[in-house]
């Protein structure tokens, strides 16, 4: 039985279709990444399942009931808010102890005791008696999130839940997260429209566009085996080249638009004639060996990134984006030989 | 920060002076004039430090009276206010905009009439055979017909009309710096309707709440116009005394006593109310 089932749900804003047919089916104790760029609806579809928006059709199922119609307050789930939405006229621990007191579970103290193990598991015990305005925007993320698993709902929901962080409190929160869902089994979603957080934390990733689910599978399926053009750029920006692709049984190749052939795999996905395919840009290397496709190009721009470096190499009339590590990295403007693995070259499904 | 503080300096001053002046001039200088002849005799020994008028006040059970009345009408009409306005403005801070226009509009237009206007139209209402009485008889709830013109009940109904939008324009001002996630968060958390009011909005709109009802309270404790004119000579409020001791009996020192004691007991009742509403508004 899904903890969450999500049946052709419509929902319009006037003309504008936000969710088209959407439906989703969720596994309990799953974390699963709702992914997209803004307006894609995965806010909307999250809004929903919370109860706080009104579907124009289709059915919601949650933890095997039917809530199409519920109230949010009907519904046994936790949203936390991107802006955390913590009560700012209440110290920390009544604000965790709100949903317990609202659900009505247990007497004040065993309330209090609960929101105390919920603050605990957010290491922020020692601050119970502050005011969310006296705390940090970190701390106060947390405090939302004790306060969201308090009363263990049957969902747990996040809507962007690191998107207010900065980049190394967001490190902190992902492994905060990922520690949380692991102790707890509370089944997840979660709003985001930063692949790298999908990819972190989630078990399965629902990567959106235009009220439909794009591409649904595991983190590293979706990253590796991207099927259309938007899931690849989405998901890690990756070079998009165009081929005229040729052969037949296992062998194949494909001809840039100067001329250059270049051997391709993944022979049962491919048909004669124009394809997309994605390359990705850690996939391209400089001095190749003879295993490797390669073509001929030079470089037009770099950038140090430490660690990394970027290169733009022109190839024809094409341009392909190289991330390499520094070490291996030819600099200065020249002309070069640059390669990859063929199963690298991944073929893309639009027209 | 430097630029946006605005200390007191020469430019500012030179604002703030015509406003100043007019204050002091209109204000002040009055107000220190009428303490004074509270405490001064009249007549052939006129100009004496006394306390005659106040002992006055004091003996004459009539003038107790009056201010009573006049401090259990304010907090009536006070609490009124507060009772339809909160949620008045709760359902104003949901609407959409178009709706939302009309209801202010409709809220204060009774400040729009003049005051002569708005009474006789409450006579129309509340007098005897007017249409409250009428209606009352129809459905048989009354005997015989009825009056509420010169009772408390006349004066507070009157009144709250016209200082309803005081309470509900702060109010709503309140509860339009409430984040709407702060609702939406209650009720995923269980809160029902009202409990997300009652929770959340509420509390929060305490500063609102808190400056509109001192606003009530401080307009309601000095009318006098509507209070003589539907409450009649013989419901007497303070501000009615008064302007009577003034224009009627010319016993300044008498009228100026009770406008300081006026003022004494506001300020009794405002000081703290404000220490206590900011300190609870101050934690938002």
């Amino acid at each position: 039985m899904s903890q969450l089932s999500v049946q052709s749900v419509v929902k319009r804003f006037g003309d504008l279709v936000v969710l088209d047919k959407f439906d989703l089916d969720v596994a309990k104790g799953e974390f699963i990444a709702l992914l997209g760029p803004s307006g894609c609806g995965k806010s909307t579809l999250l809004r929903i399942i919370a109860g706080l928006e009104r579907p124009n059709g289709g059915d919601l199922h949650i933890a095997g009931r039917s809530v199409t119609g519920l109230a949010p307050e009907h519904r046994n789930i936790a949203l936390m808010f991107q802006s955390y939405a913590l009560l700012p006229h209440m110290t920390v621990i009544e604000n965790v102890r709100f949903p317990l007191r609202m659900r009505g579970g247990g007497d004040r103290e065993t309330q209090r005791a609960k929101a105390l193990e919920a603050l605990a598991l957010v290491k922020l015990d020692h601050l119970a008696d502050r005011f969310p305005r006296q705390l940090s925007g970190g701390q106060q993320q947390r405090v939302a999130l004790a306060r969201s698993i308090v009363a263990e709902p049957d969902l747990l929901l996040l809507d962007e839940p690191l998107s207010n962080l900065d980049a190394r409190l967001r490190e902190d929160m992902q492994v905060e997260l990922k520690r949380l869902h692991e102790s707890l089994g509370l089944t997840t979603i979660f709003v985001t429209h930063d692949q790298s957080e999908a990819l972190g934390l989630a078990d399965r990733v629902i990567l959106m566009n235009r009220g439909r689910i794009e591409q649904a599978g595991s983190p590293e399926d979706i990253y590796s085996r991207p099927r259309t053009v938007f899931a690849a750029d989405f998901l890690g920006g990756a070079n998009i080249i165009e081929l005229d692709v040729q052969g037949s049984g296992e062998t194949w190749h494909g001809t840039f638009a100067d001329g250059t052939q270049v051997p391709l795999a993944h022979a049962s996905d491919l048909t004669a004639g124009k394809r997309k395919f994605m390359l990705r840009k850690e996939a391209v290397v400089f001095s190749p060996d003879e295993t490797m496709a390669t073509v001929e190009g030079s470089i037009e721009t770099q950038n140090y990134l430490g660690g990394q470096t970027r290169s733009l190499i022109k190839v024809g009339d094409i341009e392909i984006i190289a991330l390499t590590d520094s070490d291996r990295t030819e600099t200065g403007r020249h002309a070069t030989r640059i390669g990859w693995r063929p199963e690298e070259l991944i073929p893309l499904q639009d027209a | 920060m430097s630029t946006g503080t605005m200390r007191l300096s020469r430019e500012p001053a030179l604002l703030l002076s015509p406003g100043l002046l007019f204050l002091l001039l209109a204000f002040f200088f009055p107000a220190i004039q009428l303490l004074a002849q509270s405490f001064l005799t009249v007549g052939a020994e006129a100009g004496r430090f006394t306390l005659e008028h106040y002992a006055k006040v004091v003996v004459d059970d009539f003038y107790a009276g009056v201010a009573l009345r006049t401090f259990r009408l304010a907090l009536i009409i006070t609490a009124l206010c507060l009772l339809i306005g909160f949620p008045l403005a709760v359902v104003m801070s949901r609407a959409g905009p178009t709706l939302r226009t009309i209801l202010i509009v409709l809220i204060i237009l009774p400040l729009m009439t003049s005051v002569v206007i708005r009474t006789f139209g409450w006579l129309v209402i509340l007098g005897p055979g007017g249409v409250l009485s009428w209606t009352l008889q129809q459905l048989g709830l009354i005997e015989r017909s009825m009056s509420l013109m010169h009772t408390e009940t006349g004066v507070v109904l009157a009144m709250v009309q016209v200082l309803l939008p005081f309470l509900v324009l702060t109010t709503l001002g309140s509860i339009g710096q409430i984040p709407a996630s702060l609702e939406e968060a209650s009720r995923t958390m269980g809160a029902g309707f009202f409990g997300s009011i009652y929770h959340v909005t509420l509390p929060l709109s305490v500063p609102g709440l808190a400056s509109g009802s001192l606003l009530v309270f401080a307009l309601s404790i000095s009318s006098f116009i509507t209070p003589s004119l539907v409450g009649g000579v013989r419901l007497q409020v303070m501000a009615g005394s008064i302007y009577q001791q003034m224009t009627g009996s010319f016993d300044w020192g008498f009228g100026a006593a009770l406008s300081v004691i006026l003022l004494v007991i506001t300020l009794m009742l405002i000081v703290p109310y404000m220490v206590i509403t900011s300190r609870v508004g101050g934690r938002t």
